[in-house]
């Protein structure tokens, strides 16, 4: 006979072991930046079904939206985000140097400088182009409304001023110039919202202005929702390689045990089907075959980059972003 | 409601603007002016954005004010207290007060005017507060002894509501009376139990919580000891009576929270500690209702082993009545000279309260229905309270000659009777006036000594709370 001590024991480890094989239900934050929404609502769905086909686990994935600026300092005041998607790399250094709760090099661990997808700013005008907008110099006449973000709290915004200011640079060769030229574009912006998704509202919903600095993806999405009848993108000259990246929040998922998880949820937007998805809401994959599936929804840019002009992103954001830099100079604070 | 408003100016100001340009283009295809009309239609877009961007402006005003209003902190003045609390509520600080103002008059054969006088009883300024929306802290001082007491300075982990780590100076958990907060008592003055034989506060560390559906709490803890009816760090005595540490352990039921019965305020539960001790004088001293000290160990009774208590305890609320009862029991070990025993001393009380305004009865206090009002002719709540409550003190501290006797040369009584009459009167939630008549009879545990004079004390209080 065994002893009850065996039994129990026995009883014990059934129980654990029953409990080991039952499918896990996780649940997973992405705090991401203004206009992703659509995008990550259909990955999200994709990645939820691939990941129970191949592990039997359930996973839910939250979405946070905002601008990019102000979802980091949500992360770094203690929003406990699973993975970051935000608009640009120096956001998500913050979140390095404010509260350490990712490596310094987060960067290096994922293809592409951890950027999935890449998009570019475009201009989004009014049906017919009543004010013959053509390129960025358009933007600095008088009598022309421009609605754009505030740098201050958008990523997007600050991609936006910074192609504005490249396309400067290049055309009237001084950074005098430039930023006599930008300033010219912000004495135009009537409203500045905090975010990318806010801007369109106030553009196409609510009918101010005249042009929109926009991301393309965002362009595409207007144009989709409400038709071509109502708006019409406008290619620029000159636009910039905007690289919005993404990375597993290191404390976080070492907290909440969803590394894993979390790592495959990012790995999972570098393949086939992610990137056909990133596609799809007009953001361009980086992926060759999706590149080459998708190549013709996109116009042909001159496009440059932040290293190439702006130095990067610590630089270009201490010169112009920070408080008392360019931008503070020019819009007043 | 403000984009209503705006909403409709819009409309309005651009249907006036419309109609003018309609009007005055058709004065215009009379005169068959078409720049008018032009400069007119570009005049009606420029006022037609303007005011677009007003709208937007102010619709993106109010959506910052919202989420400023969210992200701003709350700060709260109100009959519970002041407190400020971070908007996301996990981290919160909260100022709390606790005045008792006493008069006390005592009726004596022999001499009336023993020891009357006014007295604040309480004086207590505190401060709470939670870190993370887990971590607990209190902060409790008393200004009412003649040097100020830190009473209660802890933190309280609350990792589960059934696991929950509190350490710092605090209620050790025996007595049920102890327990209740000084501003919810129904007499001025705590029963023999509390008062005299449970222990008061004490340093230590303790491991608490609530099971069962919050049906069973429980606590455990580790303390530095005190005797009978001590508190650490009081200015009364701040000795610990132990070598090492005092165990308390306490479980309290209330098994049918919650539920719609009759038995609904019905809880019980048993407390007891342990200690063990040589060689410190005894410190065990007890007081009768009027704060008379009626009993102490001779300086030369000290502790020679074990120390225990054991309590059980009960109450019971429905509706406007209340009851509670408890008894504890201490057993000490004592050596004077040759002479060693283990002394028994015990003390119950039972205590019923009605509340005549329709007001419930509880554990934590009474909140009036209606606050004290003449303007309104409202007079908050009244409450009736009647008390029984006995110490016994063992016979053997009396035998003997006085050289020899455990007890000190002044103690003689081994039977205190106490039966008390309260009246009190809730002005509301923060402002009670209380009454208390306590008589009290002694008997003598030494042959040939008489027994002590009644003592029969008239206590008055005006009491804030917050």
């Amino acid at each position: 006979m065994k002893s009850p001590i065996l039994t129990f024991t026995g009883l014990l480890a059934a129980l654990l072991l029953s409990a080991s094989v039952h499918a896990a239900e996780v649940t997973l934050l992405n705090v991401s930046y203004d206009p992703t929404r659509e995008l990550y609502q259909d990955y999200n769905a994709a990645f939820s079904k691939y990941w129970q086909t191949k592990t039997g686990d359930k996973v839910t994935i939250k979405q946070s939206h905002g601008g990019a600026g102000k979802q980091a300092r949500a992360v770094i005041d203690g929003l406990e985000a699973d993975v970051v998607t935000l608009a640009l790399a120096y956001d998500i250094d913050a979140i390095h140097e404010k509260a350490r709760l990712i490596p310094k090099d987060w960067q290096k661990r994922l293809g592409n400088n951890s950027s999935p997808y890449t998009s570019t700013i475009v201009l989004l005008v009014r049906k017919g182009n009543p004010k013959g907008i053509k390129d960025w110099d358009d933007l600095a006449r008088p009598g022309v409304s421009v609605i754009t973000p505030n740098p201050k709290t958008s990523g997007g915004a600050r991609w936006n001023y910074l192609a504005a200011w490249a396309y400067a640079l290049k055309k009237y060769g001084s950074e005098d110039k430039a930023k006599e030229f930008v300033a010219k574009i912000y004495k135009n912006v009537p409203v500045l919202d905090s975010g990318a998704r806010g801007s369109t509202t106030t553009f196409v919903e609510r009918g101010i202005g005249d042009v929109a600095i926009s991301w393309e993806n965002e362009a595409f999405l207007a144009l989709k929702e409400l038709g071509p009848e109502k708006f019409e993108i406008v290619v620029p000259s000159l636009s910039i390689l905007a690289e919005p990246p993404v990375t597993i929040v290191d404390k976080v998922v070492d907290k909440r045990k969803t590394r894993v998880v979390a790592q495959a949820y990012l790995d999972y937007l570098y393949s086939e089907e992610g990137q056909d998805i990133a596609g799809k809401h007009y953001y361009r994959p980086t992926l060759a075959s999706a590149a080459a599936k998708y190549e013709k929804q996109f116009p042909k840019l001159n496009l440059i980059t932040i290293d190439e002009v702006f130095g990067g992103w610590q630089k270009a954001q201490k010169t112009h972003f920070n408080d008392g830099g360019v931008f503070d100079q020019i819009y007043g604070k | 409601m403000m984009n209503f408003k705006k909403n409709y100016l819009h409309r309005v100001v651009l249907a006036s603007l419309v109609g003018g340009a309609a009007l005055l283009s058709s004065g215009a295809a009379l005169a068959n002016d078409s720049d008018e009309l032009e400069k007119l239609r570009a005049l009606v877009q420029e006022l037609d954005q303007k005011i677009r961007v007003l709208d937007r402006k102010a619709e993106l005003s109010e959506e910052k004010a919202e989420a400023d209003r969210k992200a701003a902190p709350v700060i709260k003045a109100g009959s519970s207290g002041f407190s400020v609390e971070s908007a996301d509520k996990k981290n919160s600080i909260k100022l709390r007060g606790l005045l008792q103002a006493d008069s006390r008059n005592y009726f004596s054969d022999d001499n009336p005017d023993i020891n009357n006088e006014y007295t604040l009883r309480r004086v207590r300024p505190r401060i709470q507060g939670t870190f993370f929306n887990i971590f607990d802290f209190d902060i409790n001082t008393d200004f009412a002894p003649s040097a100020a007491v830190v009473q209660d300075a802890f933190i309280n982990a609350r990792i589960q509501p059934w696991f929950q780590v509190q350490a710092g100076k605090f209620k050790v958990p025996v007595s049920l009376e102890r327990i209740q907060s000084g501003g919810d008592l129904r007499f001025v003055e705590r029963s023999y139990v509390s008062d005299s034989i449970a222990p008061n506060r004490d340093v230590g560390l303790q491991i608490h919580g609530n099971v069962l559906n919050d049906k069973l709490n429980y606590a455990v803890g580790v303390f530095d000891g005190q005797f009978d009816g001590q508190s650490n760090g009081t200015n009364r005595d701040n000795v610990a009576n132990a070598d090492g540490k005092e165990i308390a352990v306490r479980v309290f039921a209330t098994p049918f929270k919650g539920e719609d019965s009759v038995l609904e305020g019905l809880g019980f539960g048993l407390a007891a500690t342990r200690a063990n001790g040589s060689d410190q004088a005894v410190g065990d001293s007890y007081r009768t209702p009027g704060q008379r000290t009626i009993f102490a160990y001779n300086g030369a009774t000290l502790t020679d082993g074990d120390k225990t208590r054991f309590s059980p305890q009960a109450y019971y609320y429905n509706g406007p009545f209340g009851l509670i009862t408890e008894y504890i029991k201490s057993d000490t070990d004592v050596v004077r000279g040759a002479n060693s025993d283990k002394i028994s001393n015990d003390a119950w009380q039972i205590a019923a309260s009605w509340v005549l305004t329709g007001e419930n009865n509880s554990f934590r206090g009474i909140t009036p229905k209606r606050d004290f009002d003449l303007n309104a002719g409202t007079w908050g709540a009244w409450e009736l309270a009647v008390r029984y409550h006995q110490l016994n003190v063992d016979d053997k501290v009396f035998e003997g000659p006085a050289a020899t006797r455990y007890a000190s040369a002044t103690s003689t009584t081994e039977k205190a009777s106490s039966w008390g009459l309260g009246v009190n009167w809730y002005l509301n939630k923060n402002l009670k006036v209380q009454t208390t008549y306590e008589q009290t009879s002694f008997d003598s545990g030494v042959a040939g000594v008489q027994d002590l004079e009644d003592e029969k004390v008239l206590f008055t209080r005006l009491q804030v709370a917050f």
